[in-house]
């Protein structure tokens, strides 16, 4: 009805293109948005000559982190003969944790893009940036309290251990973004045949795709569609099945509008995590970016093991998985809002305005399958465990 | 657009975007060198003392059994001083020497061992030129481009020269005085794009001038 097969080909060539050109925006409105949040050598001011020291903003936060990670183990010593210095421990390592997810890792980078491609809210993505962080830390935690407390292996085999939970980790994110990739390319492909075959058609379903149309349409599938199934079973048999898109789509609004008033009324916990999708979708991503611990607790862990005070090395561990946080939640935060002035600018239109964001939306799943491959086939080596 | 170009446009945004080294240092290494010479005025190798931070030190100690506790002799620290030459294989050692222009290029390292001092592990090793340099000027940085490891010249004697012919003169430049970033700068560190040399900024220069 609304698909030619003849016209598909060259459809799907032009889709390819329009995806890879969405893909490359939203990199460099990533770059951007390092550059806004942590400064990269890139974006930060060039020293001049006159200045001191590695200057600039990065320069700044790597001499306050290094600032901030040295203080640590002197506190920890002095925490062994004066209790009080715990709670400069514990602020210490907070502050340490704010400037640390501000600076390297593939955390904050990863959950913005799948906030942006699976149409998460703010408030999600918030509960997400924290959860991931506490399971960072208290992966972390578990590593030294087996390895060196338990077992008493070297360091060598923890940081073994570390690389391979390291590794996993990796491949997580790059499967996780493989299949938001596959979800996310067949609502864009969708979109954009909807709006080349028939503009009446296209636009007369914009609706649908404005809501949660098309949103997370494997998911869907399993949950609220069977439901739909039922009702609907006398439909379809009358139909082509280029029907199928359209009805599905309406029946995935249904849905998730009754989602979302569910979890409004219910308070915002539950929604927060068992959103749309559910909590299996949400703890895959916490997963993904919460299993690698950061190689900075490890060694706080251990020293303070040593040091006979391996509870504040604990608590200083969960303090900077606070502070990561709250620097990934900002920028998580952000990630959202420029997802919604996108939409903003380009739904006002016309179905063009459904299409573009498809298409972002597939492009930020394009990023979280990046990510993974490149953290797992070692192009982003600096994230990468070394051990010495 | 070619398929191609888009291909290449997308691998340069990748790069530009996320490839971005936002490396921080988890381990300090406080570095003394010597620079020896053969009598034949050539320097022959680099022989390296690095003191590691306590944390690291700590950390690195984990497991590690000893006869006698908080003792560490050198023979219950050779493995982990092997795994230490292994893995700094990786990274060039850390050391980067040039003369005339041109690079120097080192062996895999010797008479490597692991002294446990004040709670702190030193690794001693030295690291042997392919070739002997015979030069007026050579210059030897020392950092880590990932900044993973924070380098600093020791505050006391961080350069000696061994067997150096009469009237060698060194220098050395800190990440922390300006001429040393400036002279970063200036190099290859952001105009080559390769963002690997962001830990240049925080090289540890050391110059040696013979008459």
């Amino acid at each position: 009805m609304r698909s030619n097969p003849a016209a598909r080909e060259p459809l799907i060539t032009h889709a390819l293109a329009i995806g890879a050109l969405a893909v490359a925006a939203v990199l460099a409105i990533d770059s951007v948005m390092h550059v806004l949040a942590a400064q990269t050598p890139f974006g930060g001011p060039r020293p001049s000559a006159a200045e001191a020291s590695p200057s600039g903003i990065v320069g700044w936060l790597l001499a306050k982190q290094s600032e901030f990670y040295r203080e640590i183990s002197s506190t920890i010593r002095a925490a062994k003969s004066d209790g009080s210095a715990v709670w400069t421990l514990l602020a210490i390592s907070f502050a340490y944790g704010i400037f640390h997810a501000a600076g390297p890792g593939h955390g904050k980078a990863v959950i913005s893009s799948y906030l942006v491609a699976n149409q998460e809210t703010a408030r999600r993505g918030i509960a997400l940036s924290f959860v991931s962080a506490m399971l960072q830390s208290l992966v972390a935690v578990l590593i030294v309290a087996i390895g060196a407390w338990l077992l008493n292996v070297t360091a060598k085999t923890m940081c073994g251990a570390e690389r391979v939970i390291e590794i996993a980790s990796y491949a997580l994110i790059a499967a996780f973004g493989a299949r938001l990739v596959w979800v996310k390319g067949a609502s864009f492909m969708r979109a954009l045949q909807l709006r080349t075959a028939s503009p009446a058609l296209a636009l007369a379903s914009v609706p649908a795709f404005h809501g949660h149309g098309l949103h997370d349409h494997a998911e869907h599938d399993h949950a609220g569609h069977r439901h739909a199934d039922h009702g609907h079973v006398h439909h379809h048999h009358d139909h082509s099945h280029a029907d199928h898109d359209h009805a599905h789509a309406h029946d995935h609004e249904h849905g998730h509008v009754h989602d979302e008033h569910c979890g409004h009324s219910h308070g915002p916990l539950p929604s927060e995590l068992a959103g749309p999708g559910g909590w299996r979708r949400g703890l895959s991503a916490i997963f993904a970016v919460g299993l690698r611990p950061c190689s900075g607790a490890i060694l706080v862990l251990v020293f303070a093991l040593a040091q006979g005070l391996f509870w504040a090395g604990i608590a200083a561990t969960f303090a900077m998985g606070l502070g990561t946080a709250i620097t990934v939640a900002s920028i998580a935060v952000l990630a959202v809002s420029a997802r919604g002035v996108a939409r903003r600018l380009s739904g006002a239109s016309d179905g063009d305005g459904a299409l573009i964001m498809r298409g972002i939306e597939f492009a930020a799943a394009g990023l979280v399958l990046l990510f993974g491959v490149g953290l797992l086939f070692g192009y982003l080596a600096a994230e990468r465990v070394t051990c010495f | 657009m070619k398929p191609s170009r888009l291909i290449g446009l997308l691998l340069l945004c990748f790069a530009l975007g996320s490839g971005v080294a936002h490396a921080h240092p988890h381990v300090w290494i406080t570095s003394t060198s010597e620079l020896i010479y053969a009598p034949d005025g050539s320097i022959t190798g680099v022989r390296h003392a690095w003191t590691f931070d306590d944390m690291f030190s700590t950390y690195a100690l984990e497991g590690i059994e000893t006869k006698k506790k908080g003792v560490y002799t050198h023979e219950e620290l050779a493995p982990l001083a092997q795994t230490n030459i292994e893995s700094l294989k990786e990274f060039a050692y850390f050391t980067f020497a040039k003369a005339d222009g041109k690079k120097g290029g080192f062996l895999e390292p010797v008479d490597y061992f692991l002294e446990y001092k004040d709670g702190l592990l030193v690794l001693h090793f030295t690291l042997p030129l392919k070739t002997p340099i015979k030069t007026r000027e050579l210059s030897l940085e020392i950092f880590d481009p990932t900044f993973f490891v924070d380098f600093k010249l020791a505050d006391k004697d961080p350069v000696r020269l061994v067997g150096a012919p009469e009237g060698c003169k060194f220098s050395f430049q800190q990440p922390n005085d300006g001429a040393a970033s400036a002279q970063a700068m200036g190099e290859d560190n952001f105009l080559s794009g390769g963002n690997a040399n962001f830990g240049a900024m925080y090289a540890n220069k050391i110059t040696v001038t013979c008459p």
